[in-house]
Parts: structure tokens; sequence; C-alpha cells
């Protein structure tokens, strides 16, 4: 019985071969928009770090002497005052200092021009990120060579450094560079040991240097009291105390802008709410604040909310989806009309068959597997439509559409997407077809 | 043919007109979105630059390696790009149009209180360099020209766009009145001096709605303060590849041993910049229009291999019309007529969804607020797209000879 209504559903299709071919294209285009959009969706807000992400915390004081300013130029320009959370170098010192979460470490971008040892090979203009030894077991960062550096040597401020395999190779043309050294600014960083290439998408632990980064993330990784010794400065800040006179040319200075951001991770719901009161209490005692209006903040800021808080998921890939969702819908409308118009031509072979004692559901059921056979056979075609769907978005420069990649749980989602809606459209035509009265149909043939 | 026949007509048959009506309805919405989205793209980049772009060279990313250049280096350096042969006039700016590393963003603030942000561009003699025509009142005088906090309680002279004057304004001319800083409303302000046409903002994202021309000139002697330094050179248009060269060896010559360790200042025309500065703009909009244009062709053939179907039906039908008298003109008329009637019920249905639609999704995305005035935009579109998709159909079903009535299909 099945069978024989799949044969009946493939000879319709074949009946009319250049309408077969309209439907079944207007299907695909309407699946590949729709993957498309939803696959970069899918990349962009997925979990940056899984398994950990759940566990880390971002720590937050706001110790900066300076009135909270509110310029009205900058918001009547469009422009939003970013606030990354990041804390001046005291107050990180001793978040780190009382250890009270299981991990925690210091995470702040720098630039600078990465020289080997021998001065012979140069990367210009990097970025380096100078942290603390917690950071390469906290992040789960994986070591090719080598180890990483040690508390002790976080303390003693010495000059080593962690590359990654790329830097390893462009630098000393091997990838084992354990035991070679990078010059940075005018100190030579020994090289203890060498990861694979990090980075997580988005970049949840420095937002402040872009949320998705194309081409990697930072390559070098180094104590951030070694960096300071080596009068390396953090790339970017958040506010500065008002003593401070700094301009956008002279190097940040640490101690009074809040250019540190401090990851903690904290295991269980207990230690989460020990250590935001450890952190409130912390802000209510600085008292140097009473003089610039400002009540005692703190925050402590789990990763999802973190990147929910800055946006970081552009809206125009959530608007993106909205629109091929409709787009989507608007061709599977099309299919259904266009699928009613050919099977109610059949009306009259459909009579003879209700007359000659065919079934109501075996019709449906013909018809049914008809209009799900051509979505499957736009869900074949939908899928290079959708690979260059991608390729299209890959050739948009705005610094998150580069990510764009299909992986093999979205190839499954889209076949299943086009069965269900292959079901879902045939189910109008087919019933209207299957209401056909037979008397009527024979009498007017 | 009345309106009754046409509505008695569809009730009978209500499963065709009603897909048509859906996918006109989910068309028009797509659509008016779509081309608001198309146009946000676009505008930046049709809108007046204000400048005489051709001839124009532009210096940038001149990065001191001591932090800052002094007014005498600033001034040195200008001196040097005057003698280069084939150089007509030479400022030096703390920003300029078509120039991304300094946005100068400000705020004003007219008589209405209403309050504008714009872009200010500052420098030396730029209205003569880069070739902005006035419309009123006068440029700058030369003692005019100050340094950073040179007028501390008196208003600085400011030349605006025609624009921002009318958004300033209203309707009261805007010369030698008075704007003031919405951050400090009591203190005293700039003072209009001058107006010209246009003057296209460098901040593209904000160059949308109607706001590319928000923007601003302000005297400021260049040097001495940490902000970056730029150059704007206008050039013989006999000698634009000389001047080039001349230009770049000179920057070279004065500033290169004093740039920061990995630094190039870039030298280059205005046109190659606005060339790179719109080439993310031309990918984005590029893909709209593929997207419109793929949603049109869908719309089409699907209204297309309804209505043809449908017509066929009722061949019939129309053939006993035919033989009881109506003409060619009356059959084609009454299908059009029909097909208007279907799609301008979807257009409306259309428009209010894709107006409640987008205001729906900006309360949890940030997105522009759709102006009504793309609804009609869409929805003619749509009636077009529409009559153009059922003349096949319809011409079809004119060509039936009545002849068709007598027999028996």
């Amino acid at each position: 019985m099945l069978r024989y209504s799949f044969e009946l559903a493939v000879h319709g299709l074949r009946r009319f071969p250049k309408s077969t071919v309209l439907v079944v294209l207007t299907a695909a285009l309407g699946l590949a928009a729709c993957m498309t959009t939803l696959t970069l969706l899918h990349v962009l807000s997925a979990d940056p770090l899984p398994g950990r992400s759940q566990h880390m915390y971002l720590a937050w004081v706001d110790t900066v002497l300076a009135k909270p300013s509110d310029s009205e130029d900058m918001a009547l320009n469009g422009f939003k005052n970013k606030n990354y959370h990041r804390i001046k170098l005291a107050d990180a010192q001793a978040l780190l200092a009382a250890r009270r979460a299981v991990r925690q470490t210091v995470v702040v971008d720098m630039a600078a021009d990465e020289v080997s040892g021998d001065g012979k090979h140069t990367q210009s203009q990097q970025f380096i990120l100078a942290t603390t030894s917690d950071f390469i077991p906290m992040f789960g960062v994986s070591l090719r060579y080598g180890r990483d550096w040690t508390l002790a040597e976080d303390a003693a401020r010495t000059p080593v450094a962690v590359i990654d395999t790329d830097l390893a190779q462009k630098l000393f043309g091997t990838a084992n560079a354990v035991g070679r050294s990078v010059r940075l600014k005018n100190t030579l960083f020994r090289v203890v040991g060498v990861i694979q290439p990090f980075v997580t998408q988005p970049r949840f632990y420095t937002l402040s240097v872009g949320a998705y980064s194309g081409d990697g993330g930072e390559n070098l990784y180094l104590p951030y009291t070694a960096a300071l010794d080596a009068g390396l400065a953090p790339y970017g800040t958040d506010d500065c105390d008002a003593s401070y006179k700094g301009s956008i040319n002279t190097p940040i200075d640490p101690t009074r802008c809040a250019s540190l951001g401090v990851w903690v991770q904290l295991d269980t719901p207990q230690q989460v709410s020990a250590y935001r009161s450890f952190l409130q209490n912390y802000a209510e005692q600085q008292t140097a604040l009473a003089g610039f209006d400002k009540k005692p903040r703190s925050e402590l800021i789990g990763v999802a909310d973190w990147l929910k808080q800055n946006d970081v998921v552009p809206d125009s890939a959530r608007l993106n989806v909205w629109l091929a969702g409709s787009f989507l819908l608007l061709c599977m409308v099309n299919v259904a009309g266009l699928l009613s118009a050919r099977f109610l031509r059949r009306s009259g072979e459909v009579g003879i068959r209700r007359a000659l004692g065919a079934p109501r559901h075996a019709l449906f059921l013909q018809h049914v597997l008809e209009s799900g056979l051509v979505c499957l056979v736009g869900g074949v075609f939908a899928l290079p439509l959708t690979m260059l769907g991608l390729w299209i978005l890959r050739q948009q420069n705005n610094g998150f559409s580069g990510l764009a990649q299909l992986d093999p749980a979205m190839f499954g989602a889209l076949f299943a997407l086009a069965l269900a809606t292959g079901a879902l459209v045939g189910l109008l035509p087919a019933w209207r077809v299957a209401r056909v009265d037979p008397g009527l149909c024979i009498k007017s043939e | 043919m009345s309106l009754r026949t046409h509505v008695s007509t569809l009730r009978r048959q209500s499963l065709m007109p009603l897909l048509v009506l859906l996918q006109v309805t989910l068309a028009c919405a797509i659509l008016c979105n779509v081309m608001f989205l198309t146009w946000q793209q676009l505008e930046p980049m049709l809108a007046p630059s204000g400048v005489d772009t051709s001839n124009l060279i532009l210096v940038d990313q001149l990065n001191a390696s001591t932090g800052q250049w002094t007014a005498v280096e600033v001034q040195a350096g200008a001196l040097a790009l005057r003698e280069v042969p084939g150089v007509r006039a030479v400022s030096a700016a703390h920003s300029l149009p078509m120039v991304f590393g300094t946005t100068y963003a400000f705020g004003m603030q007219g008589p209405s209180r209403v309050k504008v942000g714009v872009n200010v561009y500052a420098g030396e003699g730029l209205m003569k360099t880069l070739g902005i025509p006035l419309v009123a009142g006068r440029d700058f005088q030369p003692d005019e020209y100050r340094g950073p906090g040179g007028y501390k309680g008196a208003p600085m002279p400011v030349i605006i766009t025609q624009a921002l004057a009318r958004k300033l304004f209203g309707n009261v001319d805007a010369l030698g009145q008075r704007v003031a800083d919405p951050g400090d409303p009591a203190g005293v302000g700039y003072q209009v001096v001058g107006i010209v046409r246009h003057l296209l903002r460098n901040q593209f994202s904000m160059a949308t709605q109607g706001r590319a021309d928000d923007s601003t000139l302000m005297p400021q002697r260049v040097g001495d303060t940490p902000m970056p330094v730029y150059y704007a050179v206008r050039v013989d248009p006999a000698m634009r590849e000389v001047a080039l060269r001349g230009v770049r060896k000179a920057i070279q010559r004065q500033f290169g041993a004093r740039l920061t360790a990995g630094a190039k200042a870039q030298v280059s025309f205005y046109d190659t910049r606005s060339s790179v500065a719109f080439k993310s703009r031309r990918a984005t909009l590029e893909l709209f229009a593929g997207v419109a244009l793929t949603v049109v062709i869908v719309t089409v053939i699907g209204i297309m291999g309804l209505t043809g179907f449908w017509v066929q039906k009722r061949t019939r039908q129309i053939g006993i019309r035919r033989a009881l008298g109506a003409r060619r003109s009356d059959i084609l008329r009454y299908f059009l007529a029909e097909n208007a009637l279907i799609v301008g019920v979807g257009v409306a249905l259309g428009m209010a969804l894709a107006y409640f639609g987008n205001a729906w999704l900006m309360r949890y995305y940030e997105l522009p607020h759709l102006p009504w005035t793309w609804l009609p935009l869409g929805a003619a579109l749509m009636l077009l797209l529409g009559q153009l998709a059922v003349l096949g159909p319809a011409l079809r079903a004119a060509a039936v000879p009545p002849v068709v009535a007598t027999r028996s299909v």
C-alpha cells in the first residue's frame, strides 16, 4: 500500500518535470536561506568554552576615583559607553592574593612586536595576553611542549612566556620552541611552553579587543607582572582616576586606569554567593570613593550573562534569521500553491480512482508523499545553496560572518527541516484533493 | 464587472486566492524590510560628500613616537608639502572627511532645545583645501585659528551644513546665531559664521536616516596635543601622480624618522579611500539586493502558477462569457482587476505585518525603526509585480474563443 502510494507519487512528480523543477527549486531556496542564517546564529551563540564556562565569573569592583562620566556628545552620536568591567592593578592584586576562588586569574591584552631571540624574525603589532599561572589550567588550554609557568614565577616576576605553535613556527621555524626566547620591547622572555593556538568564539574573557576573531586571538601568554616590568602597557582601558592625565597616545597606566579583567572559577552555588559577598565587602571598604558621589559597587557575572550584557551576538544576525524564516514561509506557501494547482489538475483522474474504490486516505497518503518528496529533493539541492550562502556571508567584512561554517549537526537539522516542511506543506493540498467528489469530476470530464 | 461579482467568485473557490493573498502578504512584509535595510547601507554611499573629491590627497597614520607632534613640526610638515611640485593647497587637521582614525563627536543644541549629534572636522584652512563651496556667511579668519582651549569664555565660530542649520533653527536664518553645547547649555557655545551645502560625516554608522550631513567645521591650530595629525593636500589635476609621489616623499622625509616603530604613513587620494571605505557596504548591499530579487522572483512564479491554473479551470466560463458578448478586453480587464483585488488586500495586510513585525522585533533587538514611508513603496511594487505576473495567464484567457462554450471539454 505504502509502496504503491510511493510509486504513484514518484510517477506524479515525473509527469510534469518543468513544474517539479520549479517547486523543488523554490523549496531549496527557502531552506537554504533559513539554514544559512541559522548556521551563522548557531556559530555566534555557541558556548565559548563548553564544560568550563558555567563555572567562570568575571569579578568587578568599582574603585575608579572619578565622577561617573555622562557624555551626552557620545550618546548623541550613537556611541555606547562601553564598560568592560576591568579594574585597577592594586585591586586585581588584592583579589588574586585573597585566593577566595578555586582559581583566579588576571587578563590584560597588550600589543607588542614579537622578535625572536636572535633578532632574525619579527611579528609586528601582535596581541599578547598578560595573565597569571592559573590561566592555562583554568581555561583548559592544551600544552604541546614544555610546561606552563608557576605561581612562584608569577610572584618572582620572572620573564617567561608560553607561545602557540603558529608563532613558534614563524619565529623559530619549529613548533617545539621550548628554551628559545622572544624579545618584547627590551626584555627577553624565555619560552617555557608551547600550546595549540587558543581562542574561544566569542573571546569572552577579553571582549574589549573584539568579540569574534576570524584570524585567531593572542599568540603569546606571559605573567602580567613580568609584562609590566618590561614596560608593556594595557591595550585598552575603562575609566581612569580623575587625577590621571594620560591621552590616547600615552601608554595606559594600570595603577590608575581600570584596565585588568579578573576571572575566577567557582564550582558550587555556595562558592558563588560567598565570593559575591566577599566582593561587595571589598567594595565597601573603599572609603576613598565617597568623595566622588559613588556608592560601593561590585559585580560577579557568569559567562552567559556577560555575553548577553554586552550584546555580543549581533542583533543583525538575529534579524536575518527572522527575515530568512519569513522567506521560508513564503516559499512554503508558494510550494503549497503550486502543488495544489498540480494536484487539482488531476481531479478527473482522482475522481475515477475514487469511483473505482480507492479510499480517501490512500489518495491523501499518495499526495503527502509527493509533496514530502519534493521538499526532500529540495533539501538535497539546498545543501550546495547553503554552502553558497555561507560563502557569500564570509565575504561580508563585518568581523563575525567569517566564522560561518556548516557543521554536521546543522547539516542534519537541514534535512529534518526539509522533511518537516515537506509534510506540513503537503497537508493542505493533499487534503483538498482527497476531498474531490468522484461523481462530479467524472461527470464534468 | 462590479466588485460584488469578483468577491462572490473568489468566495466560491477560496483556496487559490487565499494562497495568493498569503504569499503577497508575506512578500510585501519582507520586501518593505529588506528595501529599508538596503537603503540604510546605500544612504552614506549616495550622500554627497560636499567636498571637491577629485585631486584631493589625504595623509594619515602619522603616529609620533613621542606621543604627539608639536605645532612647529606640523607647520614644517605643511611647508614641506606646499613645496612639492603640483601641490596647490595644504591643510593640517585633527579630523578629516573619509579619514576614520579620529571621529570627533560633538553635540549641538538649537534654540528649540533640539539636540543633534555631529561629527566635526577641525583644522587649518580646510574650506579652501577640501574645496567646500560656501552657501552663506564667510570662511574662518586667520586669527580665529586657535589651539585647544583657545575659546574659553568666547563662542567658537563654526561653519555648519544647510541640513544641520535646518535641524537646529528650523526656518530661521542660522547665520550669526548661537548654538549651545548640550553638556553646558548655559555656556557660550558656538557661533555660526558660515553655511555649506553638504558635508558628509566620517561616522558612517550614523550617516543614515537623514543624518549624513550632520557635520561641522571648526577652526583649530594643529599640533601640541596628543590628538592624531592629518593632512589634506589639493593637487593640480594635470600632475596627480607626480604630486602623489612627491607628497609621499615629503612625508617620509619630514616624519619618517619620528614615527613609532612599525607605523607607516598612509598617503592616498580621497576617491581611493572612499572605494575602500564602502567596500564592505557594497558587499552587504549586493547580498540584500540578491535577497530582494529572490523574493520577487519566487512571488512572481507563485502568482503565475496559481493564476495560470485558476484561469485554465475557468476556460469554459470564459467561453460562455465571450459567447454572450464579452470582448477580449473585458476578459483581460476582469483578470487584471481580480488580481488587483487579491493583491490589494494582501498588500494591506503585508504593510501591517511589516510595520508591526518591525515594531515587535525592535522591542527585543536594537534595530532601526521602519519609517512608514517605506510601506506604500513596498505596496506599489507588489501591486505592479502582481499585475505583471497575471498578465500572461490573463492574455491566455482573453484568447479563449467563444466556441469553447459549445464544446464539452
